[in-house]
C-alpha cells in the first residue's frame, strides 16, 4: 500500500477537486452502499467529514467543500474488522497443516514473549508498517494478540491508519486472553495444567484486589501490599470491565471458557473455535460472543499415530470450513476473523464457499464483529457519526474477483497497490504532506 | 475402526422422557451381592434403579422385555485404573507435584474408547492423571453415558481422589525429555518431593486453620485470608483423609515406603495400583487398610516389574486385602472378564471372588459401593449381558446399561456397521 502522496495523485484522476476542497472532506458519490446496519442504498452518497460518516443516502448531496470521489459501478461497505488475528506482529515461521509453509520466509528477529504475561500489552509489539499491509484486504480495524502463549497478553484494537501505533489504538487494552494451548518443558504443560493455571491465576488476583482494597482503607498501620503486574492485569476481567478471550480449539474448550466463567464470574468471550457449531444452543442461550476463525488448516502438533491422525485431520478442516454456515444456520451471531489465517479474505470465501451466505459473512466481518469485541457503537458499519473506516470494491464484496479499490479509514483515503510484486513490501518513507 | 466411530455415532442411547420400566428375564443373574447366583432371574429396572431381583419377580404391564434366557447378566464392570475420555497430555509433567489440575476438567465425551468399553461391559471407570508425576492430578470417576456432555459423564457424588506415583515414572527413569533434567531422578528423591510437598501442606493448614480461629472472634478488622493455593489444598484435604489416594508402585520397597510416608503424616492410601510385587508385602498393605488394583498378568515389560507373578491377586485377597484388577488401557478395559477369569486359573481365587475383582472391589475402592458393584435393590441398574458365563472364552458382551438405560446393544451394533459403510462411503 502506498502513501496518501501517491494515493492523491491516482484519486485526482477519479475525484473532481472543487475549489476550496478541505483534504479531509470527502463525497463518496454514486456507488452503491451496503451499510450493514441499514439498507442497501443504489446511487447514493457518503459524506466523509473529518474522520467521520457526516452523512449517508440516496438524496445526499455533496458538501462545497468536499473532494467529490466518483463511485459509479462501486459498492461501499463498512471497514472489515479482524477481531481476532496477528496483524501487525512479527510472523512466526508459518508451518501451515500437512506439507504447508515450506517455502515461508524466515521469522522475524524478534524474541519470542513470555508464554505466561498478562501484563503484556500487543501494543508494543506492533509494528505499523507491517498492520497497514492488512488494509490491502480491506481491513480498516483489527484486534491484535500474539498467537504464541498461554496468556499472551492483553490485545489492542487498531485503526489502521496513520504512522503511528499510539495515532491507530481504537481500543486499549481490548480484552485479556487465554490460548488454551501448552508450553514445552514448562508449566502448564497439559490442557488441565492449563486450566489449572487460569484456576489459579483468578484466585489469586481475587485476593490481590481484596488486600489492596482493604489497604485503601484504612493504609495507617498496615503494611503495603506488593505491587504485582501480572495480578493488576486480571483486575478488569474480574470487575467485568474488560473479557476474557479464551482461544478454543476443541469443543469442549468452549464449555471450558464457560466453566470459567460461572466460576469467576467473569465475562467471556471464545476465539478460534473450529468446532463450535455443535454447541450452538448452548452458545446462544449463554449470548457467548465468538470470534470464529478462518484459519481452518492450523499447524498442528505432531502425534504418534500417522495414518489415523490423518484422517481426523483432513475431517477436523472440512468441519472447521462449514462451522461459520452451520452457526449462522442456526442462528448464532459471530464475528469472522482471520485467526492469524495468511489470507483473512481467501479464509471468508472458503466459509462463503462452504454455504454461508455472502451478506452474512460480510455482517460476521463487520458490524457483528464490532459486536463482538464492544466497538458497534463507534464502527462496524455505515452509519452518521460513526468513524468512517469504509472499503470501496469493485465487483460484489468478498467475492473472489472483487477488488478492493479503495479504503478509508479514519476517513483518510488509501488505494491499495495492485502490483502483486509490489504486496508486502515494505512502505516507502512516510510523505511529508499526510503527516498530521 | 474408523467405521466403529460411525456405528458408535448412530447408537447414541436416547431414552424416552417417561421411561418404562425394563425387565431382563430369563438370565443367569450373577449379583454379586447377597443373593448370589440367580438361575432363571429376573432383574426389574425402574427409574434407573434396580427394582427387584429374583427367580418370582412378576413382570409389570407395559415393561419393556429384555430376554437373556441362556444368557448371564452381570453387575457393570467397574475399570479402577483408566486413562480414558481425557482430552490433551494426560500428564501435566513439567512438575513433580500437580495436586490441583484436574481430570474433570479435560474430560473428552467424545472419545470413541467410552463406547468401545461400553462393549466390554465397562459401566465405570476411575480415570486418573499419568503416573509422571510423585503427586500428580485430581481423578475424575465417570460412568459411560455415551453421547452425554463432559459434566454428565462425572459419578456424581463419587469421593475426590487423586493419583500419586512411585518408582520409575516419576523419577523419569525410561523417557528421554529434551533439557534439564526433572527432579527427583531416584527413588530417594520421590520419597523427598511427596514429603517436602506434605511438609508443606501442613504449614498451609496450620496457617489456614489460625486464619479460620481469628476469623471466628468478633471485633476487630476482619483479617485478610492467607493466599489460596489450589495446590496445597489439594494436599491440606489429603491430610484431613477427604481425598482417595490412588498410588501407583511397583516394587515392595517402595510400598512400604509410602505407607510409612502417610502414617508419618496421618492420611490414607486408598489403593496401590498396579503394585506388582504387592504379594511379597500383602500383609503391611492389609494392615494399613489400603486396597490394591493389580494386572492379572502383566510383567516384564519394564525392569520394576520383572518380579511380578500371576497370582499377585489371589495372594493379596488371601491376606484380607481388597483387590481390583484393572486395564490401565483403553484397549485392555474392554476384556476385563477375562481379566477376572485368569485369577481363576492361577490363583485359584473362586469365580465368584474373581468377578468382585472387576465389579463391587472396585466399587468399594473408589467409595462407589453404594450405588454400583453388585445387582441388588436400590443400586443402579449398571448392568451388562453377557452371551456366556463371562468367563468363558467365547463370551461377548450383548448388551450394556447405564442407569437403566441401553448404551450399547450389539444386535444394533451390527446392523449399523453395513448402513454406515453405505451412507458415508467407507472404506469396505
Amino acid at each position: 500500500m502506498r502513501r496518501v502522496m501517491t494515493v492523491a495523485v491516482l484519486a485526482a484522476s477519479l475525484a473532481t477537486l472543487a475549489l476550496g476542497a478541505r483534504r479531509d472532506v470527502f463525497a463518496i458519490v454514486g456507488g452503491r452502499v451496503v451499510t450493514v446496519s441499514g439498507p442497501v442504498y443504489d446511487n447514493a452518497t457518503v459524506v466523509v467529514r473529518d474522520g467521520l460518516i457526516e452523512a449517508v443516502g440516496p438524496g445526499v448531496a455533496a458538501p462545497p467543500d468536499a473532494r467529490v470521489i466518483e463511485a459509479k459501478g462501486l459498492t461501499i461497505t463498512p471497514g472489515l474488522i479482524d477481531a481476532f488475528g496477528g496483524v501487525g506482529l512479527p510472523s512466526a515461521p508459518a508451518r501451515g497443516g500437512r506439507g504447508g509453509g515450506g517455502a515461508s520466509p524466515a521469522p522475524a528477529a524478534s524474541p519470542a514473549g513470555n508464554p505466561l504475561a498478562p501484563q503484556a500489552f500487543a501494543l508494543d509489539r506492533v509494528r505499523p508498517d507491517e498492520a497497514l499491509k492488512a488494509r490491502d484486504q480491506g481491513v480498516t480495524t483489527a484486534l491484535v494478540i500474539p498467537k504464541e502463549g498461554v496468556l499472551p497478553g492483553q490485545s489492542v484494537i487498531l485503526n489502521l491508519s496513520g504512522e503511528k501505533t499510539e495515532g491507530m489504538v481504537l481500543k486499549q487494552p481490548a480484552a485479556l486472553h487465554l490460548h488454551m494451548a501448552t508450553l514445552t518443558r514448562q508449566y502448564p504443560g497439559a490442557l488441565m495444567g492449563t486450566i489449572a493455571y487460569a484456576r489459579q491465576a483468578l484466585y489469586d488476583a481475587r485476593a490481590y484486589r481484596e488486600e489492596w482494597a482493604a489497604y485503601d482503607r484504612s493504609p495507617r498501620g498496615r503494611k503495603r501490599p506488593r505491587y504485582d503486574a501480572a495480578l493488576e492485569a486480571w483486575q478488569d476481567v474480574l470487575s467485568g470491565r474488560e473479557p476474557l478471550v479464551v482461544t478454543a480449539t476443541r469443543e469442549n474448550d468452549v464449555r471450558r471458557a464457560l466453566a470459567l466463567a460461572d466460576e469467576f464470574k467473569i465475562k467471556v468471550a471464545v476465539a478460534g473455535a473450529p468446532q463450535a457449531s455443535r454447541l450452538a444452543s448452548l452458545i446462544k442461550q449463554r449470548s457467548l460472543p465468538l470470534l470464529v476463525s478462518v484459519n481452518f488448516d492450523p499447524p498442528r502438533a505432531a502425534t504418534f499415530f500417522g495414518a489415523e491422525d490423518e484422517e481426523r485431520e483432513r475431517k477436523d478442516i472440512e468441519e472447521a470450513q462449514k462451522n461459520p454456515a452451520e452457526l449462522h444456520k442456526a442462528g448464532v451471531r459471530f464475528a469472522l476473523v482471520s485467526g492469524y489465517a495468511a489470507s483473512f479474505l481467501d479464509g471468508i470465501r472458503k466459509a462463503v464457499e462452504k454455504g454461508l451466505p455472502r451478506e452474512a459473512a460480510l455482517k460476521a466481518v463487520t458490524l457483528d464483529a464490532a459486536e463482538a469485541v464492544g466497538i458497534a457503537d463507534r464502527t462496524g458499519s455505515v452509519e452518521t457519526g460513526k468513524i468512517a473506516n469504509l472499503v470501496l470494491w469493485s465487483g460484489e464484496p468478498l467475492a473472489k474477483d472483487a477488488k478492493v479499490k479503495m479504503v478509508f479509514v479514519d476517513g483518510q483515503l488509501y488505494e491499495p497497490d495492485e502490483r502483486p510484486d509490489r504486496r508486502g513490501e515494505p512502505s516507502p518513507s512516510p510523505s511529508p504532506e499526510v503527516e498530521r | 475402526m474408523r467405521a466403529g466411530l460411525a456405528v458408535a455415532a448412530l447408537l447414541l442411547a436416547t431414552p424416552l422422557a417417561a421411561e418404562p420400566p425394563i425387565a431382563i428375564v430369563g438370565g443367569t443373574v450373577l449379583t454379586v451381592g447377597p443373593q448370589g447366583v440367580i438361575e432363571k432371574g429376573t432383574v426389574l429396572i425402574q427409574g434407573g434403579k434396580v427394582a427387584a431381583v429374583g427367580a418370582n419377580v412378576a413382570v409389570p404391564p407395559g415393561a419393556t422385555v429384555i430376554d437373556a434366557a441362556g444368557r448371564y447378566v452381570i453387575p457393570g464392570i467397574i475399570d479402577c485404573h483408566s486413562h480414558t475420555a481425557v482430552e490433551g497430555n494426560v500428564n501435566e509433567g513439567t512438575e513433580s507435584v500437580t495436586a490441583e489440575v484436574r481430570i474433570a476438567d479435560v474430560i473428552d465425551d467424545k472419545d470413541v474408547n467410552i463406547y468401545r468399553e461400553l462393549a466390554g461391559g465397562v459401566t465405570a471407570a476411575n480415570v486418573l492423571h499419568g503416573s509422571a508425576n510423585s503427586i500428580g492430578g485430581q481423578n475424575a470417576v465417570i460412568k459411560m453415558r455415551w453421547g452425554k456432555g463432559p459434566q454428565e459423564l462425572l459419578f456424581e457424588g463419587a469421593p475426590r481422589g487423586i493419583k500419586f506415583a512411585l518408582g520409575e515414572n516419576p523419577k523419569r527413569s525410561n523417557f528421554r525429555v529434551p533439557g534439564t533434567p526433572r527432579y527427583p531422578g531416584t527413588r530417594m528423591g520421590v520419597e523427598a518431593t511427596i514429603r517436602q510437598a506434605f511438609e508443606e501442606a501442613r504449614d498451609y493448614k496450620r496457617e489456614w486453620d489460625a486464619y479460620e480461629k481469628k476469623l471466628g472472634r468478633t471485633g476487630g478488622d476482619k483479617p485478610l485470608p492467607p493466599r489460596k493455593s489450589l495446590r496445597l489444598e489439594e494436599l491440606k484435604d489429603i491430610l484431613e483423609g477427604k481425598v482417595y489416594v490412588h498410588a501407583h508402585c511397583y516394587r515392595s520397597d517402595e510400598i512400604l515406603m509410602l505407607i510409612k510416608v502417610a502414617e508419618d503424616f496421618g492420611f490414607k492410601i486408598r489403593t496401590f495400583q498396579h503394585v506388582l510385587e504387592g504379594y511379597k508385602v500383602a500383609s503391611e498393605i492389609a494392615r494399613h487398610g489400603a486396597g490394591t488394583s493389580t494386572f492379572s498378568d502383566w510383567w516384564a515389560y519394564k525392569l520394576e516389574a520383572y518380579d511380578a507373578i500371576p497370582y499377585n491377586a489371589a495372594i493379596m485377597a488371601e491376606h484380607g486385602v481388597v483387590v481390583s484388577l484393572n486395564s490401565d488401557s483403553d484397549e485392555l478395559a474392554r476384556r476385563l472378564y477375562w481379566e477376572a477369569a485368569k485369577v481363576v486359573k492361577y490363583g485359584g481365587v473362586s469365580e465368584p471372588e474373581a468377578l468382585k475383582m472387576v465389579t463391587l472391589n472396585p466399587a468399594r475402592q473408589l467409595g462407589i459401593d453404594k450405588r454400583v458393584g453388585s445387582i441388588e435393590v436400590g443400586k443402579d441398574a449398571d448392568i451388562a449381558v453377557f452371551s456366556a458365563h463371562p468367563f468363558s472364552p467365547d463370551t461377548r458382551c450383548d448388551l450394556t446399561l447405564v442407569d437403566g438405560v441401553v448404551y450399547f446393544d450389539r444386535a444394533k451394533d451390527v446392523a449399523a456397521r453395513g448402513q454406515v459403510g453405505r451412507t458415508a462411503g467407507a472404506r469396505p
